[in-house]
């Protein structure tokens, strides 16, 4: 039988927005919404500067919400990330700093710096082979799985700073990376970093079939197995993935602050989810996009932004992320409900 | 049996039960006597599960009533069921593993003060119905550590115990061993005596003649006849009255048969299949049918690289049987049994369903190509006549018959040369069980395989060349399909005629 | 008829025996075997431990002080995974009522009413992440993590004005009560937070084996369906079960902001890991319908006695890397066991 390439027209006329679209629409308008209410209440909040700021303070966060959001689309949590970012930080640091210091914590393995930033992916890495290995071949939930590796990964970023920091003889070209200003504006590496990873991510998840083939192994794994997709592979590939975006960060903050530091990325494997829960990903996998979680993380930074502003007190975030998550849940449920009547 | 003019245990009256397109039960009116073993048979659709789930309120009726001992009944929940005395015994169990078998047996029925559990004869009690029915299960014993027959045993000692005057047994024997149906009986003819009136449904008509007092027989939602097993001659006529004088749909036999074997496969053996051999041929289209428990799926899922199983598969002159994406790789595609639960992502649209067994046709470099996916999905609604508003239509608000048919598109795009299909009508309308039919016949035309495993005889019957005939695991018989197919010779087969069993 | 045969029974080989014996207390085994290796090791590099042997008496108070809060939380949370659901918000739980009860504390408010007091507000925290769970039907891990968020969140801004912890600051002077219940030895030596571990863990061992909740916890978890089928509010079971996890999170923050005499809204601060990783080391199984109170209370225990006695062979800062490792190596184990049980 050949496919003829014709259309229906009938059918393709009523298109309708999908779910998903619906879904990341309504994330996108809440958070252009808050954005121009906060604009009203909030002093100097209708900026351009801070419009940006809004997105460029959270690079970090957003870089590992799209490993998160591929996981969670594909029906697995990564909570692994935050500790990620602190071990391929104090790697790429230990790796580069010279020998021979008295000091056990200035004393490094003196490596050529594209080694030292190798090694230290290549150790992010296999933390996401770790997932990857208790996920898919032990078969334990990947919450816990993810809890453990994080505190391995955390546990030997603080071995090796003896639960403190390496920034002493580092090489020159070290702190580069962080603080590159790209094609003379104030735009920084990490940012335009961000930027690619978006794109990217969002070609991949729209446009390639490994995108498609994670919403189908999160849809329903029983079906997409009978249908010929090999999912332990492909939820290997995205621990992988996610695990190197986060050495990256890591790599890239270290180079930023020059330290490595055992405490980097404290919660922000927390914060990772919560954008992503923002942004309308279904933790029951199979639903969700990265547009939604680049939203739902728009909508983070403008409640907490928007609260520092009005002088709240900073402990005022938890509430208010607790509340947006909350109130995320409930609306989505409830309008995907509504609209599927 | 005495007759006493008490009132029938469970009487049905003029149950009808309808669904768009179909009325599934048809003004069905019997009733079921105190203390027997009341059989229920039938072929498949018949109308035995959607009355049964009626009985148990799992479903309500569209028309008619039921009465309990002369008292109306109208259950609305299987809870509500019970606490009216109609238990029922699924077909999965519902027993707690973690617990002990004394902990199964009181499991909400428990005596108790300011929440702490207190001694009461209620464990007396259960121990004793335990022991009267099965003494040799201990009731210290962890459910985690007992058999599925046992496990079963614990739930009729619950039913039981909790005052049932009704117990329901769906196919209880499906996953039991021969010695382990022998004990079930004991226990079923223990609790008859004991004042219990057991609902028996079955396919296997030894276990009914073995077994029952009483058989009603349903035929296309209709209510046949229910008379005392005594007045049946045996197996011929229990088998007369379920087909009745049916309207096959009538098989023309094909010419385009080549001799060419496509698959081979040779002593398949797992936990359920026993030996299986056989061999499928270029452009035909092979049947495999038995009852619930026969193994049909389980070979449609080794030939697909599903489950691990012994022996060898050899497709086209290679060796399949490793894995779905081997299989898929080699032009084998699957329709799977639970089309819900199995072959479709329900909460995707039609079109991002239809892809996904075909790869490498919808990637260019890795990317995906989103035309050819919408020319295929509109292809393949034009071409199987999908019913539905929108090609962006989520798959889970189809109609059964459509969802199938969405499943078959996904295999037939995956461009297969051999198709398996799992009971490919099952709970689908009979406009769109024609239709699925003339596609089969259209993809062996064309020079496909196609292989039908299916518990509808009238379906085999009607589309396949050659069928071959199960029971527990084992290949029975082949026959080849043609206007002299002895219709009682299949069915005393799959129901264990062959077996020098007592008729 | 052929003749009836008994139906084998499956745990009556050996090899089963053996594993049904290992399962049930191997955990013990652990234990010992850990005590053991501690009393060779050389004790004298470290503060907090008594030179000499690690089995001294007051190494071992030490210890079993410094456990309090894990000890008596350990049960409560085992019974919430044997039902099948997690509260990942404990540590939030106990920080906030570690602030509660250091405020009530510090106000003048007599002892056995802050108790009463704080130990409330625990239940209607729990109840409250029932709530979502129950009524608005969050999957648990997500419910708890947004009020893990909140109830940090309440607990910090309590103490606001410029300082971290709730103490004894100018006129304000915690009563001497407030240190003594996580400190002071009143029986063996042991303080009260201690006892009131041991008797919590004693009750909840009672509502496992005796109540109504211990067996409906262990249905709902193990097979909902069948539960709900045997007329079980499912529900119900849920939202008390929550409540009670709630007042044992109040009790061991109680208990830690007594022993470090302040009310510190961070004092829980991953206390859901640790949790997690103590009933994981009794055998509970994530899956639910699995877990003993007791075996988690030895988990515990265990626990505590390789985070405080690795500090006798490494530096502290290898802690999370052992702990994280123990995690993936329980769970794994976890999960060898549960498949062999299956394949039988």
């Amino acid at each position: 039988m050949n496919v003829p390439i014709k259309t229906n027209t009938a059918l393709s006329e009523n298109r309708r927005l999908s779910d998903q679209m619906y879904i990341t629409l309504l994330v996108a308008s809440v958070a252009i919404g808050l954005f121009l209410i906060a604009s009203v209440f909030v002093p100097n909040f209708f900026q351009l500067q801070n419009m940006l700021n809004l997105v460029t303070n959270n690079w970090a966060v957003i870089s590992l919400g799209v490993g998160v959001t591929f996981l969670l689309v594909s029906g697995n949590f990564d909570l692994s990330v935050g500790g990620i970012v602190a071990l391929s930080g104090v790697l790429s640091v230990w790796f580069a700093q010279s020998i021979g210091s008295s000091n056990a914590l200035s004393s490094g393995l003196g490596l050529p710096y594209w080694v030292a930033l190798l090694g230290a992916l290549a150790g992010a890495i296999a933390i996401g082979g770790l997932n990857a290995l208790f996920v898919v071949k032990f078969r334990i939930p990947s919450i816990i799985v993810t809890l453990g590796t994080m505190m391995v990964a955390r546990g030997i970023a603080q071995v090796i700073t003896q639960g403190s920091q390496r920034n002493t003889n580092l090489p020159d070209e070290f702190g580069v990376l962080g603080s590159l200003k790209v094609f003379g504006t104030s735009m920084q590496l990490p940012v335009v970093f961000m930027g690619l990873l978006l794109l990217a991510a969002i070609f991949i998840e729209r446009k390639m079939v490994f995108g498609r083939i994670t919403y189908w192994v999160g849809a329903n794994p029983v079906a997409a197995r009978l249908s010929g997709i090999d999912n332990a592979k492909h939820i290997t590939y995205l621990y992988l993935f996610s695990a190197a975006i986060a050495g990256v960060v890591g790599i890239l903050l270290s180079s930023e602050y020059q330290s490595g530091y055992s405490n980097r990325g404290l919660l922000m494997e927390f914060d990772a989810l919560v954008i992503a829960l923002l942004g309308g990903i279904a933790i029951a996998g199979g639903f969700g996009s990265v547009i939604g979680m680049f939203f739902g993380a728009i909508i983070l930074a403008v409640v907490t932004s928007a609260a520092t502003g009005l002088t709240l007190s900073p402990d005022w975030q938890y509430i208010l992320k607790a509340l947006a998550v909350f109130l995320a849940i409930v609306a989505q449920t409830w309008a995907l409900a509504r609209r599927n009547k | 049996m005495t007759t006493q003019q008490q009132p029938p245990v469970l009487s049905i009256e003029g149950i009808i039960k309808d669904y768009p397109g179909v009325r599934a039960v048809n003004d069905v009116s019997f009733s079921v006597e105190s203390s027997t073993v009341h059989c229920l048979i039938g072929e498949n659709g018949a109308g035995k599960s959607t009355l049964i789930k009626m009985i148990t309120g799992a479903l309500l009726p569209s028309q008619g009533n039921m009465k309990i001992n002369g008292a109306p009944y109208a259950p609305t929940s299987t809870q509500n069921a019970r606490e009216n005395g109609v238990a029922t015994l699924f077909q999965e169990l519902h027993v707690v593993d973690e617990l002990s078998v004394l902990e199964n047996l009181t499991l909400g029925m428990e005596q108790s003060r300011f929440g702490f559990l207190i001694k009461s004869d209620l464990e007396e009690r259960v121990i004793q119905t335990l022991a009267s029915i099965e003494p040799s299960i201990n009731p210290a014993a962890r459910v985690s550590s007992l058999s599925v027959a046992q496990k079963q045993i614990i739930e009729i000692a619950r039913a039981a115990s909790s005052g049932a005057s009704v117990i329901i047994m769906d196919e209880p024997t499906a996953s039991l061993s021969e010695r382990e149906v022998e004990r079930l009986f004991t226990v079923i003819r223990k609790l008859r005596s004991q004042g219990v009136t057991v609902i028996y449904i079955s396919h296997k008509l030894d276990e009914i003649i073995a077994l029952g007092d009483t058989v009603t027989v349903l035929r296309d939602g209709k209510h046949i006849v229910t008379k005392p097993l005594s007045e049946v001659s045996g197996r011929p006529e229990l088998i007369d009255m379920m087909i009745g004088r049916c309207v096959f749909e009538s098989y023309t036999p094909r010419n385009n048969l080549s001799e060419e074997v496509i698959l081979s496969a040779k002593g398949l053996s797992n936990n359920m299949l026993k030996n299986v051999s056989f061999e499928i041929k270029k452009g035909e289209i092979v049947g495999f049918y038995g009852l619930v428990g026969a193994g049909k799926t389980e070979i449609a899922r080794a030939l697909f690289g599903a489950d691990e199983v012994a022996g060898s598969i050899v497709f086209k002159g290679e060796k399949v049987g490793g894995s779905p994406k081997e299989a898929i790789a080699a032009g084998i595609a699957l329709v799977p049994e639970e089309r819900r639960t199995q072959g479709l992502f329900t909460n995707l649209t039609i079109r991002e369903n239809i892809p996904v067994m075909n790869l490498r046709r919808m990637s260019n470099n890795g990317i995906f190509r989103a035309d050819a996916e919408l020319s295929a999905a509109t292809h393949y609604i034009d071409q199987l006549r999908i019913a539905t508003s929108s090609i962006e239509k989520h798959t889970e608000k189809l109609s059964g018959g459509n969802q199938q048919k969405v499943v078959l598109a996904k295999c037939l795009f995956s461009k297969a040369s051999l198709l398996l299909l799992d009971e490919p009508t099952r709970g689908v309308d009979v406009g769109a069980k024609t239709e699925i039919y003339d596609i089969i016949r259209n993809l062996a035309d064309e020079g496909n395989s196609v292989a039908v495993f299916s518990s509808e005889l009238e379906e085999v019957l009607g589309i396949c060349d050659r069928i071959f005939l199960l029971y527990t695991g084992s290949l029975e018989s082949e026959i080849i399909n043609g206007p002299d197919v002895d219709i009682n010779d299949i069915l005393n087969i799959v129901t264990g005629g062959n077996r020098g069993v007592t008729a | 008829m052929s003749k009836l045969t008994r139906f084998e029974v499956a745990s009556t080989t050996l090899g089963g025996q053996v594993s049904q014996f290992l399962r049930n207390y191997y955990i013990y085994f652990v234990l010992i075997a850990i005590v053991v290796f501690l009393s060779l090791t050389n004790l004298d590099r470290y503060e907090l431990f008594e030179r000499g042997n690690f089995l001294y008496e007051r190494n071992i108070i030490n210890i079993l002080r410094v456990s309090a809060p894990i000890l008596v939380l350990a049960g409560a949370f085992t019974l919430l995974m044997v039902s099948g659901y997690i509260d990942l918000s404990v540590g939030s739980t106990m920080g906030l009522s570690a602030v509660i009860y250091a405020m009530l504390a510090i106000n003048g408010v007599p002892f056995l009413a802050a108790f009463a007091i704080t130990t409330l507000c625990g239940v209607l925290l729990g109840t409250f992440n029932g709530l979502l769970v129950v009524r608005f039907k969050i999957t648990p891990v997500i419910a708890t993590l947004i009020t893990l968020s909140l109830f940090k969140g309440i607990a910090l801004l309590l103490v606001m004005d410029g300082v971290s912890a709730i103490k004894s600051m100018g006129d304000l002077k915690m009563p001497s009560w407030f240190n003594a219940y996580g400190r002071e030895g009143v029986l063996l030596g042991l303080p009260m937070a201690f006892w009131v571990a041991v008797i919590v863990t004693i009750t909840l061992v009672v509502l496992q084996n005796r109540s109504l909740l211990g067996k409906y916890a262990a249905a709902t978890g193990g097979n909902p369906t069948a539960a709900k089928l045997s007329g079980i509010n499912t529900s119900k079971v849920v939202f008390v079960l929550y409540a009670i996890v709630g007042a044992c999170a109040a009790l061991a923050g109680i208990a830690r902001s007594s022993f470090m005499s302040l009310g510190d809204p961070l004092s829980g601060d991953g206390m859901e890991l640790t949790a997690i990783l103590v009933v994981l080391i009794g055998g509970t199984a994530f899956s639910g319908g699995e877990g003993r109170v007791l075996r988690s209370f030895v988990g515990a225990l265990i626990i505590m006695t390789i985070t405080l006695g690795m500090l006798t062979l490494v530096p502290a800062y290898y802690q999370t890397l052992v702990l994280g490792a123990v995690l993936l190596g329980a769970a794994a184990s976890n999960h060898w066991i549960s498949r062999k049980d299956h394949a039988s």
